[in-house]
């Protein structure tokens, strides 16, 4: 899934909204606004909108009412409230997932070598309690947040050459990004929900609970019980990946939906309700969003979301439901629970990739594991038509790595060596000298027989543990004892990202070159876990773990040329050639192609697509607006 | 003789919850890594790059690279006043988390007691008095198959059975419109329709055990000498098996009410997660899993608090129903 990078090359390139003017349109709003803008207790539709609100053209035109279910888990899913109400960025993807669109900048400006962003904010704004949004809120976020190093280190995200971005002010509605070096990637951070940072906060209400806006802090910190005030800050405010940001109903934000009922520790029931303020409008002028609540019981268990989808009590569901073992109960209940289904499409990615450790501490394990031929001798050792057969329901094909189609798809990564040929990959441990001992196990050259662990964390995904259990069984009988190591995930991220204890290990995805950082190709942090040293030793500019190889050397060298490159043909170019690198040396080997899976959508939810991306960086189903969804009467 | 007794225990409590609460904080700082550790994975699994200044600045905003003895000093110093601290999950106060889920627990709990031993008792008297009979086949099939038969299996059978066959959903303890809602008598009825579910569910194994060791240990009674003696003097039947065997018979039963105590917290945590209960258990289960150590810690702090007093009371009781136990 590749794609993006909207056009930037040869001098300034504004890029517009997509439909600009809205002015002839007379604005409709939901009833229960109406009756309280009768009421006299909520400003005008016409009012509350921006000068020029964003008009989205639906498939459908819909009626407003109505609430979505959706399905919460108790702990660790507050990212699934963030995908239905979106990441309201300065800049959001389009729905296809191959360029960077307006969101709440209506344009914007990129100077010839990457180095300033300037975005043209929506005139008349305003956050979800009716205070104005501005360029003042932007700074606000910059200035307070993101670059005080006493709230929180500044994210590799916001900095280029180890300083972090500043901000001018140009007018009210216009702010520019200033890097130190060019950074072509900066429009894609700003699109995932993780980018999320520069609009995040409102001044307004955020401000009093940062030292240098309220001399009363340390009474109200005392009274809140939080210990210091980033505590407090979070608790109030929230950030991107923490739950505390739905657990605030006052907090002002720029989203379709608001929380009412908000996702606490003991928190039962989650509800949203619609944004009065809400700045965006359909073809017709009515003001999104269509849907009047979001609304979700708390359960624990995915065996009972499960149940509540066959038992018609979800409207929408995708996350937690969505295993092949799953697929048969939902499917059958299609008709008992009033719901269809539509494909959920990650576009590029493996289900399970294999990590020999090539930093491995031992010399002796660290040599074996480097020669290429024994890699490729385990991959087409593996039948992966039987463990896709057996685990994952036929729903899947063998894959090593990579973007199924697009620019970015390189046949040699993602298809050699998966055919099935044990009789080859025994004469090429043979022809490497590993002899087999009385047990049937091959030697390694020092006389130690081949025997290593793969650490897993079953709670991950399940079916890592099922796939290598039968791939321990396949090896045997190329001679190469590997045992199955499943391990509780915070241990196994201390000792395979970490400490670099571990023999191999499995992780899921990777490949994947959009956005997101390329482990898989060129190990630059902590889930490349074939060679963590050499990521340490990247991260920390030489200082702490290991150089690595020449060639992987290279790969990083590339990579960072490919981050600061200004013109997004070099870019491509740039990973291909990454891609092309990793595909000659093989490093890693994937089982299947991380499979399409599927989600439920009740069948008079209108305007719900039958195919969607299924990624976090493109947060499904965000960017298919789900303001725009509708119940058919 | 008793008060002496019941003082002496009391005092005898401090140290043990002392000793008890280092232990308590050894275990949930015991597993390699942290709540940072826990976090930053499951930032990684989101595909979030984490970045290690970041890490080491939370880790010392939480006080985690603080050796242990510094970590726990600051724990027990805060409960000792009454703040159990923050849970880094929710960024909340844990004593704001806790108690509300801890009196639905003890709701439940002291329900699915007087359920147990209301309906064990009876059936097991029976059973023993009657052994052999068809009742006491009947009671003692249902008895071993409900002590078989895991609690959350009947739980998600039950739930399929609701759903799949009469369109209701049984989970939780109340309807979607009273979950927010304030204490009000309509909450309470609420509750009083959805709470019987998981109390049936609960006391079926719980039932079970009861009903054998009831039958066992009357039967070990009902051939005693004094039995024959009380019977040839003329007692009725129903005040002599009542006023002897069964009086001793309940000994068991009472030295298990100390039991019954921590499983107020935490009691059926697989249940409660199942049937996505507000109880403790499964606040319980989570806080450990994401390494929320404050949250745990209050949580494992009270359930040894809890067993010391069930200890207690259940001594106690058990000298009143028994006057043949003394203290020395």
């Amino acid at each position: 899934m590749v794609k993006l990078l909207p056009a930037l090359g040869g001098g300034m390139v504004a890029i517009l909204a997509l439909s600009s003017a809205a002015l002839a349109l007379e604005y409709k709003e939901a009833p229960a606004l109406a009756a309280e803008v009768a009421a006299g207790t909520l400003p005008p539709v016409a009012e509350r909108l921006p000068d020029q609100p964003e008009v989205v053209t639906p498939a459908e035109i819909g009626v407003y009412g109505g609430m979505i279910r959706y399905g919460l888990r108790g702990s660790s899913d507050h990212n699934h409230i963030l995908r239905m109400v979106g990441n309201q960025g300065l800049v959001r993807w389009n729905p296809e997932f191959t360029a960077v669109i307006p969101n709440l900048a209506e344009k914007w400006e990129v100077n010839e070598g990457a180095t300033e962003y300037t975005f043209y904010l929506r005139k008349g704004m305003k956050w979800s309690d009716g205070q104005p949004f501005t360029a003042d809120d932007v700074l606000f976020n910059v200035n307070d947040l993101i670059r005080n190093q006493e709230f929180a280190p500044t994210h590799p995200r916001y900095m280029s050459d180890g300083e972090p971005m500043t901000v001018e002010k140009i007018d009210d509605h216009t702010v520019k990004f200033i890097f130190k070096k060019s950074y072509g990637e900066f429009l894609n951070e700003l699109a995932t929900p993780l980018g999320q940072h520069p609009v995040l906060y409102s001044k307004h209400y955020c401000s009093q609970f940062l030292p240098a806006y309220n001399d009363n802090l340390d009474a109200d910190i005392a009274a809140a019980g939080a210990g210091d005030w980033q505590t407090y800050f979070i608790q109030k405010c929230g950030d991107i990946e923490v739950p505390a940001r739905w657990g605030n109903a006052e907090r002002p934000t720029l989203d379709p939906w608001v929380i009412d009922s908000p996702y606490t520790g003991g928190a039962t029931l989650v509800t949203l309700k619609r944004n009065p303020y809400f700045w965006q409008v359909d073809s017709e002028g009515n003001q999104l969003p269509y849907i009047d609540t979001l609304s979700s019981d708390v359960s624990q268990d995915v065996e009972s979301l499960v149940l509540s989808v066959i038992g018609g009590n979800i409207d929408f569901g995708l996350r937690h439901i969505d295993s092949a073992a799953n697929r048969p109960v939902i499917a059958e209940n299609r008709e008992r629970g009033g719901y269809r289904m539509f494909a959920a499409d990650p576009g590029g990615g493996q289900h399970m990739i294999i990590n020999l450790n090539l930093a491995h501490k031992d010399t002796g394990m660290r040599e074996l594991f480097n020669t290429k031929d024994f890699r490729v001798a385990l991959s087409i050792g593996m039948n992966r038509q039987e463990l896709i057969d057996t685990v994952l329901l036929g729903t899947s094909e063998p894959w090593q790595q990579g973007d199924f189609t697009g620019p970015y798809f390189n046949e040699q990564l993602s298809t050699q060596f998966t055919e099935f040929d044990p009789d080859k990959a025994n004469e090429m441990l043979d022809g490497l000298g590993l002899a087999r001992g009385d047990d049937g196990v091959r030697r390694m050259a020092d006389g130690r027989p081949i025997k290593f662990l793969v650490d897993v964390i079953p709670a991950l995904a399940p079916d890592h543990v099922d796939l290598l259990e039968m791939i321990e069984q396949q090896w045997a009988v190329i001679g190469v004892d590997m045992d199955v190591n499943p391990l509780e995930r915070t241990f196994f991220f201390e000792r395979t990202s970490n400490a670099n204890d571990h023999d191999a290990a499995v992780w899921g995805g990777g490949g994947v070159q959009i956005v997101g950082v390329p482990q898989q190709l060129v190990p630059l942090h902590h889930d490349a876990r074939w060679g963590i040293p050499w990521s340490q030793w990247y991260n920390s500019g030489g200082k702490d773990g290991e150089e690595p190889p020449e060639t992987i050397k290279n790969r990083m060298a590339l990579y960072d040329q490919s981050k600061s490159t200004a013109d997004p043909a070099e870019r491509e170019r740039l990973l291909k050639e990454i891609a092309q690198i990793a595909a000659d040396e093989f490093e890693v080997m994937g089982v299947a192609k991380a499979a399409v899976t599927y989600g439920i959508a009740k069948n008079n939810l209108a305007n719900v697509p039958d195919s969607m991306v299924n990624s976090w960086f493109w947060p499904t189903p965000a960017p298919v607006l789900p303001q725009a969804w509708f119940y058919r009467p | 003789m008793l008060l002496n007794y019941i003082i002496r225990r009391t005092l005898w409590a401090f140290p043990f919850m002392f000793a008890a609460s280092i232990v308590a904080f050894a275990l949930i700082t015991l597993p390699p890594g942290d709540y940072v550790t826990t976090f930053a994975q499951t930032l990684s699994q989101s595909g979030d790059v984490v970045d290690e200044t970041r890490l080491a600045a939370l880790r010392e905003r939480y006080g985690l690279d603080q050796p242990f003895i510094i970590q726990y000093f600051r724990w027990i110093s805060g409960v000792l006043v009454g703040d159990f601290g923050i849970s880094f999950e929710w960024q909340q106060p844990v004593a704001g988390l806790i108690w509300e889920r801890l009196g639905l627990s003890f709701i439940l709990e002291i329900s699915t007691l007087i359920f147990a031993w209301g309906l064990a008792l009876p059936i097991g008297i029976y059973s023993a008095i009657r052994k052999y009979s068809v009742g006491d086949y009947v009671a003692s099939v249902i008895g071993f198959i409900g002590l078989a038969v895991p609690n959350f299996l009947i739980a998600l059978v039950l739930m399929y059975i609701a759903v799949v066959h009469f369109g209701t959903d049984v989970s939780g303890l109340f309807s979607p419109e009273y979950r927010q809602a304030p204490w009000s008598f309509d909450k309470f009825v609420n509750l009083l329709t959805h709470i019987w579910i998981p109390i049936i569910i609960l006391g079926t194994s719980t039932v079970a055990g009861l009903i054998r060791i009831m039958r066992a240990n009357l039967l070990d009674e009902l051939n005693k000498p004094y039995v024959t003696t009380a019977r040839a003097k003329g007692l009725t039947e129903f005040n002599l098996i009542l006023k002897y065997p069964v009086r001793l018979a309940l000994n068991p039963f009472v030295s298990t009410i100390g039991w019954a105590f921590p499983q107020l917290i935490s009691g059926a945590v697989i249940t409660a997660y199942v049937l996505a209960l507000p109880t403790s258990g499964p606040l319980l289960l989570q806080a450990l899993l994401a390494q929320d150590m404050y949250l745990a810690g209050a949580f494992i702090l009270l359930l040894c608090c809890f067993s010391i007093i069930g200890m207690l009371v259940s001594d106690i009781l058990l000298a009143i129903v028994d006057p043949r136990i003394r203290f020395r």
